[in-house]
């Protein structure tokens, strides 16, 4: 009996290392034509790691040599990660903060040295409502923000009609939903309301956790992570939300035409989130200054085409890289994420690429 | 007298019931997640077919492909994690067993104990400060460690109850025939205690085989490398599961299910084995 375990041990043991020799020899065999295997690992946010996982799986295929793996642990993990020196490259929808970026110039890890960040995928955060009957819903930045303060308490207020002439809103309690975890999305939106409502800026403010006054009236609903927030939408009739827009096309929801600076109402789709984006590229910090990037700038965009609420998520990098092949490898798949990957056929739906204005200022400032 | 003895009996009827629907009660979940999983993941399985084992993770919207890596990342895990736990672990359980009114064998018992309780998530930043970080890189091992770590205190406990459970006559023979205290542990108490500590063996291994807090911060993650160095990062079906879940992409919850019921499978044939035969244990 106890023979036979150890022999079962001493097998397995023998077959490990019979895979990874055998690993071992076809990462020797292809070097003598292309260049070596290579790995590379990244973490970070979640928002953006399908379009992530979709653009390694189209660049593994182009380049059999390279092999990426992309964790979505969170913005916060990503950052921390990479200042660590444990992955590659990492993902973050919110650019770093200064002292971090300091850590980062001053004190980089083994890994690498010179942070770089720049933004690589464009979403938007939509609302979206639940109205039986209403098939489309324009809102502007005000009463927005005076729905999700409480404010406006019925579907049928005169703000809601002024602005939806010929819509049949029905007398009913609007029941807002909201985000019950900290949330890069609930930053977002909250900055947004700032901008466009000086009472919402005094009294409430901006955070990935604020205050909502909604729960007090009895009007609030928290949901956790956007699926929650989703399948409340869904089950809640007369009810409104926040949420990304892959999750709302995904999910087939309604969405709000919201009026933009230039007082136009615009939908979320590529050629509204491209434009507003366009309009605010001189806005993108260069990417060996990422600390510099102000949310307040990217939001609310003008033009006569531009959505209001747009989100950049943002890849961290090193300028130098220790190991020489991972240096390359890293700055050819960013190199390529920049270019043939904002290409529409490589966008997952829900996102939208980065407009040329900005990814030609990121690809010359990052000098790579 | 008639009277109060029918009230009696129907007394214990409603208290006999009540029990019975409360135990059902608890059991239900149990059921319920089983019977989901496989109306689930069983379509998930036959549709991805071989490919499902042995591919890399499909594009987002993009078919099922494959939860190789994973898969590979698990076996590897949960065999290291074994190799580093299991004798350790033993040999803590026969301590404590043997020395069980020294303040050390006390406090190893009780230390166990807390373990087994443990915040697992606090385990896998314990291994991250300790491995990952100077090592500077998720690794297998750092992710093994974290896992045998999860796995000791089970394997221990149980190894100290089957020993503690054999009749002191045993050892008192043992002792009479003129063997030392070492031949005594090793050739006859834990000869006669083997299917004790097997059964926290194989408990311990099933409980690690389906752990994701231990891994968040340890192993890395894979879905497209199968196995590249044991201090390189690797993948973990539960820690897949945990990902693709949060995902909008139907194709991904579909992967989760079929995941999921992989998991199942895995776990229930190291587990119901042992809970069976657990009825022969007893001297």
């Amino acid at each position: 009996m106890k023979k036979a375990l150890l022999l079962v041990v001493l097998l397995a043991a023998v077959a490990i290392c019979g895979c990874a020799q055998n690993k071992a020899q076809n990462k020797v065999t292809p070097t003598t034509t292309t260049s070596t295997q290579v790995v590379l690992i990244g973490d970070g946010a979640t928002f953006p790691w399908p379009q992530i996982t979709n653009w390694i799986n189209i660049y593994m295929k182009e380049h059999p040599n390279v092999k990426i793996e992309y964790n979505g642990g969170g913005s916060g993990k990503g950052q921390a990660d990479f200042a660590a020196g444990v992955v590659d490259f990492a993902g973050s929808d919110p650019p770093l903060k200064k002292n971090l970026w300091d850590r980062l110039v001053n004190n980089p890890p083994a890994e690498g040295k010179g942070p770089l960040q720049f933004p690589d995928i464009i979403g938007a955060v939509v609302v979206c409502y639940n109205v039986p009957g209403v098939k489309q819903l324009r809102l502007d930045g005000k009463t927005l923000a005076d729905i999700f303060m409480g404010k406006i308490k019925y579907w049928d207020n005169e703000e809601i009609k002024k602005l939806n002439p010929g819509v049949n809103l029905p007398h009913k309690e609007i029941i807002v939903i909201h985000r019950s975890d900290a949330s890069g999305t609930t930053d977002i939106f909250t900055t947004y309301l700032c901008l466009v409502s000086p009472e919402w800026n005094s009294t409430i403010g901006a955070g990935k956790v604020v205050n909502w006054p909604v729960d007090k009236m009895g009007r609030g609903v928290g949901g956790k992570g956007n699926p929650g927030v989703v399948a409340e939408l869904k089950n809640t009739p007369y009810s409104i939300c926040y949420t990304e827009l892959s999750y709302a096309i995904k999910e087939n929801l309604k969405i709000v035409a919201l009026k933009n600076k230039d007082g136009y109402f615009v939908l979320p789709n590529a050629t509204t989130i491209k434009a507003a984006a366009s309009h605010v590229s001189m806005y993108i910090a260069p990417p060996t200054a990422g600390y510099k990037e102000n949310l307040r700038q990217l939001l609310n965009a003008p033009g006569k085409d531009s959505y209001p609420i747009v989100a950049f998520s943002h890849l961290l990098v090193w300028k130098h890289y220790s190991d020489p092949v991972k240096d390359k490898a890293v700055h050819a798949f960013i190199k390529w994420i920049l270019t043939q990957g904002q290409n529409d056929k490589y966008i997952v739906p829900g996102y939208v690429g980065l407009p040329k204005s900005i990814t030609q200022k990121v690809l010359q400032e990052a000098g790579i | 007298m008639q009277g109060s003895l029918r009230l009696r009996l129907f007394k214990e009827k409603l208290f006999l019931l009540s029990i019975a629907v409360l135990t059902i009660a608890t059991v239900l979940p149990l059921f319920h997640i089983m019977f989901s999983i496989m109306i689930q993941g069983i379509p998930v399985l036959i549709k991805g077919g071989w490919g499902f084992l042995t591919g890399t993770l499909a594009p987002p919207g993009g078919g099922l492909g494959g939860i190789g890596p994973a898969i590979v990342g698990t076996f590897i895990l949960t065999f290291l994690a074994s190799l580093i736990g299991l004798p350790v672990a033993i040999f803590t359980g026969i301590y404590a067993a043997e020395y069980p009114n020294s303040l050390i064998g006390r406090a190893t018992k009780t230390l166990l104990m807390v373990m087994m309780e443990f915040p697992t998530i606090l385990v896998g930043l314990f291994v991250m400060d300790l491995v990952v970080l100077p090592m500077g890189s998720y690794s297998a091992i750092a992710g093994a460690l974290s896992l045998a770590i999860v796995m000791m205190p089970y394997v221990a406990v149980y190894t100290d109850e089957a020993l503690r459970n054999i009749p002191p006559k045993y050892r008192e023979g043992a002792f009479s025939l003129g063997l030392t205290r070492a031949k005594v542990v090793f050739r006859v108490l834990v000869g006669l205690a083997k299917k004790g500590i097997m059964t926290g063996v194989l408990i311990g291994i099933a409980k690690v085989a389906g752990e994701t807090a231990p891994l968040l911060f340890t192993a890395g993650g894979a879905s497209r490398v199968y196995f590249d160095g044991l201090n390189r990062p690797v993948g973990a079906i539960p820690l897949l599961i945990y990902n693709l879940v949060q995902q909008p992409y139907t194709n991904y919850h579909e992967i989760a299910w079929g995941a999921s019921l992989l998991l199942m499978i895995i776990f229930l044939a190291l587990f119901l084995p042992i809970r069976l035969s657990l009825k022969e244990v007893k001297l």
